[in-house]
């Protein structure tokens, strides 16, 4: 890049050509005020505000939007640009309400800020008419648009980050301002309640409904957001140990944004119902005890049980919310000082059959991308995932690829998204028939010599075993088979493979149904052919429903897994971890968390230990599942609250929420990131890793930690891929994200080069007919899955004061037709019944589906969807099925 | 201002045929809105996702661009447009009086239009022939020189009772 040097308030400074003038200030440390501006904005030179003057032409220029020339000479402070930037301050403030003693804004106002900085008072300029608050019902934002001073800021954060597009400028004049289409309140119009053009709205124009603290924050704490797989960074603002507000903080993953779990959902932290006391129960209620007592309890009941059934009658259930160095302890517990590699955690919902699938194909169980490089894709195949709902930031990022980097959108759903306005393609296979569809993208790549030869050559092998595999799936009988016409299935596939880099997003529609390690691997097999495994812009993203479910499987939170993924079988890796831990390990494999309940409810497991899990509510079938965990000798729950599963508890501990805790998260791209304390434990609550310590030591086995940055030491000296790189091979990006990172941890990415094992292996997949199907007197095919605000089986969401407001109840989505049919309208109550059990909820009639299918969100623990599915386990993934099932709707008489 | 007519199946067809014309384009905006308000009269709201959809753009800026320009109407508008001038020349020579005659000839309020649909009352800010003051245009007619007589005889038998 060209090199332009410009001389800046008399010093000569240089940038590359195509640099502002305000870029190339802020670097040389030369501050300009600005309004509109804003790093991960496209500038617009709305406000004027950071005008400069070029003495050489005299011109004044907005700096935002002037590329520096060579032999400018610009003065940033000259009289006449002084002048000028406090006339157009009082003219902003002419037509602003003098309310700031009032306003929430308080000193985050930009504005006021400047117009202090320049001491500007009351401005004597004739006021200008201005606009009116606008009213809203929503719990989350509300607009004071007289506040408003045109900066377009929301609009652009809309439109450009967050690409919802709800709103844009309506009228012209003094009339102007951000409206939704037809200027309806915003719970009436596309947006989502991100809160990003609240973050950005550099007035009160923009606020937090949410009055309930006003002031400024004393502290702010940057951490990681403890709902979905994205793992966006969380700038809380704390004041008197209580969390006043939550912004989106710098970070590569979201970009200046959130979603409404983020920004609106941390006061679940703040829920009454938060337990303060350790619970132990007496004659079946609940009594209050102190931490000594209670950890003395159940280190004797499970030192009894151990001893009377051997220490494989005890099972240890950790979490995908817990910290990395958490769910490490937890393993190290269970192993050692119970002695059973019964242990698992509750992403065996969902990411087992990722971790098999890719596993065996790509050697790696994860992504093989960042998110960024996501947004380079030429070609975005979404396959089986809402990422929009569940998983935001990826949401947007793919958004942002289609809309603004040309990416082409290949979706693969049968329900449409709100990613369909943007798609280049959209097929829609019948429910379960994805791997006949894959396999038919494969074979068409294949036989049309689309594959990359180079990459399949040097780096993968068994091409022509799955090459045999393929021969059945002709156009015809994929179509036959899927519904989708052959010159579709044709067109997807030579876009995909003839991309120069194409990626695949795949979630839990995959990983849920029956055959989702074979989808795994299909898909694996599609990205290898067309050579999208370490190659920018390409690659394999698995979504992950919790903010910690890679990490809980990274650190051995896993029944047949040490920490690392290394085998139990591999002697090596044994023999390195007794030394360490200084005890023989255990050399079965343990049993996997849905195990753990069948061998609960058979009486052969005695004792659980469940860590900030509900399986009560979040597995398939929870009434089996409660009267399987009643079954237990004894049940011990760390939670945060009295959930369902607690509640069958004889010892509940009561365990402090992400904002009270140190550790790391490690999100669905392996990217390791801190989690601070943000405050200080609630009542009497202590943070899992505190627990796990003091039991294990109360055991008779203390470990020899007492900090999580002890803990993630040992963790990087042992498991390679959290190792530190050394600064040699220190990859371009690490490079720039450890410069993002002062403190010791730094973010990083997990992934380091494909193929462990040297080849990436084309597995055959096979395709084998649905089974949770419609049939059998259960003519509807029911879909489950997450939706906006909520999140997981609602333990916390529901729990967030605003999401719950904004929706409390469950619903089940029905097709007009069918809605027709069974003579149904909006609101009217129904039941729904699969073969296995049933619930009530009422109807919402929709257009996005097709008649035939339903669609239920999981997050009502009031209409369990939970219910409907059986308890039947993949036998490779040991993951049970929990997105479709056959179910029958009835009208339930008033 | 309440809507008088609802969109007819049949504009939203012609609407979309004219999408069609400019799809995925989005310089393609203003021209297709100026075809859509030929064939149509005006551009239902309704009409505004379909747009924003055949051009790659957001619904909400669509609206934007109508609401900038004063010549795009999302109303339904009467048969007759009646402008008065609003100029200063106008003014000066009683342009205020002769828009209050007429609108208690048609009954209506600036931008209304009247039920039967004959009728839409709007002001403008000059129509350049300042000699003849105070003027008003209906259609494309421009009627100067006006005094209350004129202005009831202009009106006389196509006043809705």
């Amino acid at each position: 890049m060209e090199t332009v040097t410009i001389t800046l308030d008399g010093v000569e400074v240089s940038g590359y050509s195509g640099m502002t003038i305000l870029d190339l200030a802020r670097e040389s440390g030369v501050d300009i005020p600005t309004l509109c501006h804003d790093r991960y904005l496209a500038p617009t030179g709305a406000c004027r505000l950071c005008i400069v003057e070029d003495e050489s032409s005299e011109a004044l220029l907005a700096s935002c939007v002037a590329p520096i020339r060579p032999g400018m000479v610009i003065n940033t402070r000259s009289p006449r640009v002084l002048e000028r930037r406090r006339l157009l301050i009082q003219l902003m403030l002419a037509s602003h309400p003098d309310s700031c003693l009032v306003c929430d804004k308080g000193n985050q106002c930009q504005l006021r800020k400047l117009g202090a900085e320049m001491g500007i008072g009351l401005v004597e300029l004739q006021k200008i008419p201005r606009l009116a608050a606008t009213q809203e019902v929503n719990p989350f934002i509300e607009r004071d648009l007289s506040r408003c001073i045109l900066c377009a800021k929301c609009i652009r954060a809309d439109q450009e980050l967050v690409v919802e597009g709800a709103i844009d400028y309506i009228g012209r004049g003094f009339a102007t301002k951000p409206a939704t289409l037809n200027d309806m309140p915003l719970e009436n119009s596309e947006c989502t309640f991100c809160g990003t053009c609240v973050a950005h709205c550099p007035t009160g124009a923009l606020m937090e409904k949410e009055k309930s603290y006003r002031g400024t924050a004393t502290k702010t704490v940057d951490t990681v957001c403890p709902f979905c797989g994205c793992g966006c960074t969380l700038h809380l603002e704390v004041k008197d140990n209580q969390i006043v507000r939550a912004k989106p903080g710098e970070s590569p993953v979201n970009h200046g944004t959130l979603c409404v779990r983020g920004c609106y959902g941390y006061d679940f932290v703040h829920s009454p119902e938060r337990l303060t006391s350790p619970l132990i129960k007496v004659d079946g209620e609940f009594q209050k005890a102190p931490w000594e007592e209670a950890i003395s309890r159940v280190a004797a009941e499970f030192k009894r049980l151990k001893q009377e059934h051997g220490a494989d009658s005890l099972a240890v259930l950790g979490s995908s919310k817990c910290t990395n160095e958490e769910n490490y302890l937890l393993q190290r517990l269970a192993r050692v000082t119970l002695g059973t590699n019964n242990i698992d955690n509750g992403s065996r919902l969902y990411s087992a059959t990722s971790r098999v699938g890719l596993g065996q194909s790509i050697g790696f169980p994860g992504t093989t991308n960042s998110l960024e490089e996501l947004e380079n894709s030429e070609v975005i195949m979404v396959i089986g995932a809402n990422p929009v709902v569940s998983a935001p930031a990826v949401g947007y990022a793919i958004k942002r690829a289609a809309k603004y980097n040309g990416a082409k959108l290949l979706l693969v759903d049968v329900r449409p998204t709100k990613l369909n306005p943007l798609a280049h393609i959209w097929l829609k296979p019948k429910v379960g028939t994805d791997v006949a569809l894959l396999n038919g993208l494969a074979r068409v790549i294949i036989e049309e010599k689309l594959f990359d030869e180079e990459f399949v050559a040097r780096k993968t092998d068994n091409f022509d075993g799955l090459s045999q595999s393929l021969k059945p799936y002709t156009l015809e009988q994929v179509e036959k088979v899927t519904g989708i016409p052959k010159q579709d299935v044709q067109r997807a596939a030579r876009t995909f493979a003839q991309a120069e880099w194409a990626s695949i997003v795949y979630g839990n529609g995959v990983t849920q149904y029956v055959n989702g390690v074979d989808s795994v691997m299909a898909l694996a097999n599609l990205a290898m052919l067309t050579g999208n495994i370490e190659r920018r812009g390409g690659g394999i993203f698995a979504l992950q429903r919790e903010n910690n479910a890679q990490g809980a499987c990274d650190m051995g939170s896993l029944p047949d897994f040490l920490p690392g993924y290394q085998s139990l079988d591999d002697a090596q890796a044994r023999s390195d971890f007794e030394r360490r831990w200084g005890s023989s390990l255990p050399g079965n494999a343990g049993l996997s968390a849905l195990e753990m309940i069948e061998q609960a409810e058979a009486r052969k497991l005695k004792g659980m230990f469940i860590v900030g899990e509900n399986p009560a509510s979040s597995f398939p079938r929870p009434s089996l599942v409660r009267k399987a965990l009643a079954a237990l000798e004894f049940l011990v729950v760390a939670d945060m609250f009295l959930t369902e599963t607690a509640r069958l508890a004889e010892v509940v501990l009561p365990s402090a929420s992400f904002a009270e805790k140190e550790g790391t998260f490690t999100n669905f791209e392996g990217r390791t990131q801190p989690v601070r304390k943000a405050i200080e434990p609630i009542g009497g609550c202590l943070p899992d890793w505190k627990i796990i310590l003091q039991l294990s030591k109360e055991m008779g086995q203390p470990m020899p930690y007492s900090s999580p940055q002890e803990v993630r030491n040992e963790i990087e000296e042992l498991l390679p891929f959290y190792q530190r790189p050394a600064s040699a091979d220190l990859e371009k990006e690490d490079v720039e994200w450890a410069g993002l990172e002062s403190e010791s941890v730094r973010t990083k990415r997990l992934y380091r080069g494909p193929f462990p094992s040297g080849f990436g292996r084309l597995s055959p997949a096979e395709y084998t007919p649905p089974t949770d199907i419609s049939g059998n007197g259960y003519p509807l095919t029911l879909l489950s899955g997450s939706v906006l605000p909520h999140f997981g089986s609602g333990t916390r969401s529901l729990r967030a004061s605003r999401l719950k407001e904004f929706s409390p109840h469950s619903w089940v989505e029905v097709s007009q037709d069918d809605a027709k049919h069974l003579g149904l309208g909006d609101g009217d109550p129904v039941k729904v019944a699969s073969s296995i059990g049933e619930l009530t909820t009422t109807i919402r009639v929709t257009d996005s589906l097709p008649s035939g299918l339903l669609f239920m969100p999981i997050s009502f623990p009031d209409s369990p969807v939970n219910e409907l599915f059986d308890i039947k386990l993949d036998p490779r993934s040991k993951a049970p099925f929990l997105k479709s099932c056959a179910v029958r709707l009835e009208r339930i008489k008033p | 201002m309440t809507r008088t007519k609802k969109t007819t199946k049949a504009d939203l067809k012609k609407i979309d045929a004219i999408i069609g014309n400019y799809r995925g384009q989005r310089w393609g905006l203003i021209p297709l809105l100026h075809d859509v308000q030929m064939a149509v009269g005006y551009i239902p709201p309704e009409a505004m996702p379909r747009i924003a959809s055949g051009l790659g753009m957001f619904p909400s800026q669509v609206q934007g661009v109508i609401s900038f320009y004063t010549q795009f109407y999302t109303e339904p508008r009467g048969k007759n447009i009646v402008r008065v001038c609003r100029g200063t020349a106008c003014h000066v020579r009683g342009g205020k009086t002769i828009l209050k005659l007429v609108k208690r000839e048609l009954g209506l309020e600036e931008g209304e239009t009247s039920p039967d649909m004959e009728y839409t009352l709007e002001t403008v800010a000059c129509i350049g022939v300042c000699a003849l003051a105070p003027n008003i245009v209906i259609n494309q007619e421009t009627h100067g020189d006006l005094n209350p007589k004129k202005v009831a005889r202009l009106f006389e038998g196509k006043r809705k009772k």
